[in-house]
């Protein structure tokens, strides 16, 4: 009797198992801060606390419900009780962990069980329209001209408005005014300005710039736009064209040669990457650094007498133009509370309150115009970071720009490193490269 | 003992598998997935059938193992099988049509030029507001009050009969009941199927709580032919490799596709990609020169120091050994990406100390080093640990015998203590094979395969097969699950085809006993 019973242990255990391997999309429930009441009440949306990988579980019973990642939860979950009350309404933000919410958004929405609403980067625009995620916003004419035409651009996909946006971030140049008094106007300026202080003992080499062994485009493409070489062409709608790969186009090679000369300089170099980027510059061993909003935070912390200045101009070519990234709130296509999320992205968001408010949550400067003056009139950063992103293009968010990223970011290395000697014949391999990858769809 | 208890836990346990059974039934019945409603059934039956009777005694220990190999293995296997032979990827997830009705309605656009009505939502009074037919009740820019209905269009609503908000919307009308916003919520799936038709073509449609909008579809559908017309680029789009592709051969194609057979299209992808073709051979040469060297040097390092640490004089070994284990205790990714920092050329540990000036990271064979550091310093607690439980089990009085009989240390190592420790840990020597031949993780943290010194990003000097197929699978424009498992089932294929001789070595071991 014994061996029966422990038998049929065996078969509920393994049962448990298969339920395990057949629930893959199921993902374990999260408790939701308030319970949501179905009178008209205001209640207050609390950020559902996840855990730290699963995808957070709607509640049934929530008007609105809006996903983003835990940085921005709580500026957000703010913005949404404001929306709550103003309405009379449950609104529950739910906050996934970090680098997950382009993913896990896409995989509860494909099986219904999605939020109305989802805040991310505008650069995953294609692949949600791709996919099927992101339903159009129409906004009208007067509320769209209220943004920076660059904002606005960067939520239009093959001619169609897609979400609403909010903030802008670009990089910039980053420099310490304890040794260098005024930022440098020209690329040449800022060599010999760094020269002079490696030379006088007050820093160990002239610039930190995020490279890598396998490149970052990303920091390398305002050495790009600066002669006017970029990744893709533009339709006459003014969309990205993926069959038009500029990468190696006249400018870009210029581009390249300049790498390859900062490069053999020790300007830059392919051993500075993520892990000591920042660093180098907060330890005072360089004084420029080429970096986002994101380096502010460490520079205060170890008491660097910082200044954010426009990228500069190059000998021969134009100012160092970065791509701009865009944040943006996302309207689902499965969306279960269509009209109550439309009345939000396009009655709410685009207000200063809402914008103010998202700024001091994530400290880039907003994307409504007003809401703009208002901040930088205050926050000199913030102005800085704008003026170093004006005349910026938004980073292509079509799906194509996948299969550039890697390619691009091997020749740049290359050519910094010095293991390609040929720009052109290097940048050309790398767009041959990306348009195979493209072809393969 | 008293035998009815065991019965009744028996019938108990039967039951609450049964209910168990049944519940995850409902669950799928409820997302519709009837097949697997069908297999479920299925188990519950075989629970009981084998469990209640007497007949099958066998079959009671087998069940719960043949349940989980085809739940846990043969299911995910046929499922990559299924999908080698498809196109699913990002922009192929769904159905042909539901590519095409995202297409159409995405492609409504505001008309140029017509106004944007304040609107509320409205049902006839009397009619309940949740389910009743919606009118639309629209104050245009110049302040004049319409009632829009999907069938009748426009028609003029009296000033008299309504009342207006200060911005305009009306909030109520005669003959009317006005949704609150609650309302208009729930009747959320009615409205985005609403449009009030308009004369040029267009449909009023509600954006939001209070506002309407002129929209018109740019893209219209041709059932007949199965094609799309765009008003926009004037062209006609028909089905090509599963995308809405334009006939004129600009290469213009529609971003939305869907999933759909191809045959053996991924694996000619593998076969005749020429970086991968180009870059097969010397990748399969490392990958084994990796996965051997690992093993192999984690072994002998693992195995020198259990030697050590089982000495019978050694003091504090207990100390010794959790220090060891700790390179063990801390996650890989951790100590990779620790490695990584070491590695640096210019700021790096190594370089620094060793006064060294290796590129460690950009030169190939010093970046295969490297790596082989790396997974040393990784796997050599494990092969300790192993080793010294192995250690513990040989008999010490075969050592001892040997040592009586004049064997040298030496030679009782290599005679005596290496054998047994052998037929122990084989099977085990080659399962840390097994892993590190497809070690991705340690890869992609370190050196994500490179470096690339062949001029292009896909073949890189440290890559391994499974980190190349990852690559390969998404480094296009769209990450392609169906290439993914074409590439994976090949690497099996591999591996199998390598793990054979390895097996028959370990049986040839295990006739030492």
């Amino acid at each position: 009797m014994h061996k029966r019973a422990f038998g049929a242990v065996a078969a509920i255990g393994a049962t448990t198992l298969l339920m395990t391997a057949c629930g893959g999309t199921t993902t374990p429930a999260q408790t939701s801060g308030s319970t949501p009441t179905s009178t008209s009440t205001s209640t207050a949306a609390a950020p559902a606390t996840t855990s730290a990988t699963a995808a957070p579980t709607r509640d049934a019973n929530a008007d609105l419900v809006i996903w983003c990642d835990s940085t921005h939860g709580p500026a957000v979950t703010a913005i949404a009780k404001k929306f709550a009350d103003a309405q009379g309404l449950n609104v529950q933000v739910q906050t996934t962990p970090d680098d997950k919410t382009r993913q896990q958004y896409q995989d509860a929405t494909k099986v219904g069980k999605g939020p109305d609403i989802v805040v991310g980067a505008h650069d995953w625009l294609g692949e949600f329209v791709q996919n099927g995620v992101a339903a159009p916003v129409q906004l009208d004419a007067a509320t769209a001209a209220k943004f920076q035409p660059s904002a606005t651009a960067a939520t239009k996909f093959n001619g169609q408005n897609y979400g609403v946006p909010y903030a802008i971030e670009n990089i910039g140049l980053i420099y310490n005014k304890d040794v260098i008094s005024t930022p440098p106007k020209t690329l040449d300026e800022l060599i010999s300005m760094g020269q002079a202080a490696v030379k006088a003992g007050k820093a160990k080499q002239v610039l930190s710039m995020n490279v890598g062994k396998q490149g970052n485009p990303y920091m390398a493409y305002p050495f790009f736009s600066a002669f006017g070489g970029g990744v893709f062409g533009t339709k006459a709608n003014g969309d990205y064209d993926p069959n038009q790969v500029i990468i190696n186009n006249a400018g870009s090679v210029k581009g390249g040669e300049l790498l390859a000369k900062l490069g053999k300089e020790k300007i830059l170099s392919t051993n500075v990457d993520g892990t000591n980027v920042a660093q180098l510059f907060t330890s005072k061993a360089a004084p420029f650094l080429i970096g986002g909003p994101w380096d502010i935070e460490p520079a205060k912390k170890a008491n660097i007498n910082y200044g954010i200045a426009n990228l500069p101009t190059v000998a021969g070519g134009g100012a160092m133009q970065p791509f701009l990234g865009v944040q943006m709130f996302y309207l689902s296509s499965k969306a279960k509370n269509a009209p109550l999320a439309q009345e939000f992205l396009t009655a709410f968001v685009p207000t200063d309150d809402v914008q103010i408010a998202l700024y001091e949550g994530g400290q880039r400067p907003p994307a409504l115009k007003t809401a703009y003056d208002k901040v930088a009139a205050q926050t000199p950063d913030i102005k800085a970071w704008f003026e170093a992103g004006k005349g910026g293009k938004p980073m292509p968010n079509i799906p194509a720009m996948n299969a550039v990223w890697t390619p691009w970011g091997q020749a740049e290395a290359d050519l910094i490193s010095g293991a390609a000697t040929d720009p052109k014949a290097r940048l050309d391999a790398a767009a041959k490269e990306i348009k195979a990858a493209i072809a393969k769809g | 003992m008293n035998k009815s208890i065991y019965v009744a836990l028996k019938w108990v346990l039967i039951v609450v598998a049964l209910v168990f059974v049944f519940w995850l039934a409902a669950q799928l019945a409820m997302q519709g997935a009837w097949l697997a409603v069908t297999l479920t059934a299925f188990v519950g039956l075989c629970i009981l059938l084998i469990y209640s009777t007497k007949r099958a005694v066998p079959m009671k220990y087998l069940f719960p193992g043949i349940l989980a190999l085809l739940g846990l293995q043969i299911w995910p296997m046929l499922l990559t099988i299924s999908i080698a032979f498809t196109n699913y990827g990002n922009g192929h997830l769904g159905t042909q049509e539901e590519a095409r009705n995202q297409i159409v309605a995405n492609s409504v656009q505001e008309v140029p030029g017509s106004p944007r009505y304040k609107a509320s939502v409205a049902v006839k009074s009397g009619q309940p507001k949740a389910t009743g037919p919606l009118k639309l009740l629209l104050t245009s820019p110049e302040g004049k009050t319409y009632v829009g209905d999907p069938k009748e269009g426009l028609s003029e609503l009296p000033e008299g009969d309504v009342t207006k908000s200060t911005i305009g919307k009306i909030t109520a009308a005669k003959g009317y009941d006005v949704l609150n916003a609650r309302e208009i919520n729930a009747r959320g799936k009615d409205l985005g199927e609403l449009a009030v038709p308009t004369d040029d073509g267009g449909g009023i449609k509600m954006v939001g709580l209070s506002e309407a909008f002129v929209g018109k579809a740019t893209v219209t559908y041709d059932a007949a032919k199965d094609t799309l017309y765009s008003e926009v680029t004037k062209k006609t789009y028909a089905p090509k490799n599963a995308f809405y592709t334009a006939t004129d051969g600009s290469g213009d194609t529609f971003s939305q596709g869907w999933r759909e057979n191809v045959g053996l299209a991924n694996f000619k992808t593998i076969f005749t990609d020429p970086t991968f073709r180009s870059g097969f051979f010397k990748i399969f040469v490392w990958n084994v020169v990796f996965a051997l060297g690992t093993v192999l040097l984690t072994f002998i390092l693992g195995m020198l120091i259990a030697l050590l640490f089982n000495h019978p004089r050694l003091k504090g070994k207990g100390i010794y050994r959790s220090l060891l284990i700790l390179p063990y205790a801390i996650p890989a990714f951790v100590t990779a990406l620790l490695w990584k920092g070491m590695f640096n050329q210019d700021y790096g540990l190594i370089n620094q100390t060793l006064h060294l000036g290796t590129d460690w990271l950009g030169n190939p064979w010093a970046a295969k080093a490297a790596v082989l550091i790396t997974n040393l310093w990784l796997g050599f607690p494990y092969m300790f640990l192993v080793c010294t439980g192995a250690l513990q089990s040989i008999p010490g009085d075969v050592q001892e015998a040997a040592r009586i009989d004049g064997a040298n240390a030496m030679q009782t190592l290599r005679k005596i203590t290496m054998p047994l420790l052998l037929v122990a840990v084989g099977p085990l020597l080659i399962a840390s094979y097994g892993f590190n031949f497809n070690n991705f993780s340690l890869i992609y943290l370190l050196t994500e395969g490179g470096p690339f010194t062949g001029g292009n990003a896909t073949i890189g000097d440290t890559d391994l097969l499974i980190t190349l197929a990852y690559r390969l699978a998404f480094s296009g424009a769209n990450p392609s699950y169906g290439l993914a498992s074409a590439v994976s089932i090949v690497i099996f294929a591999l591996v199998a085809i390598m793990s054979l001789p390895g097996f028959r070595a370990t049986k040839a071991l295990e006739e030492i006993n």
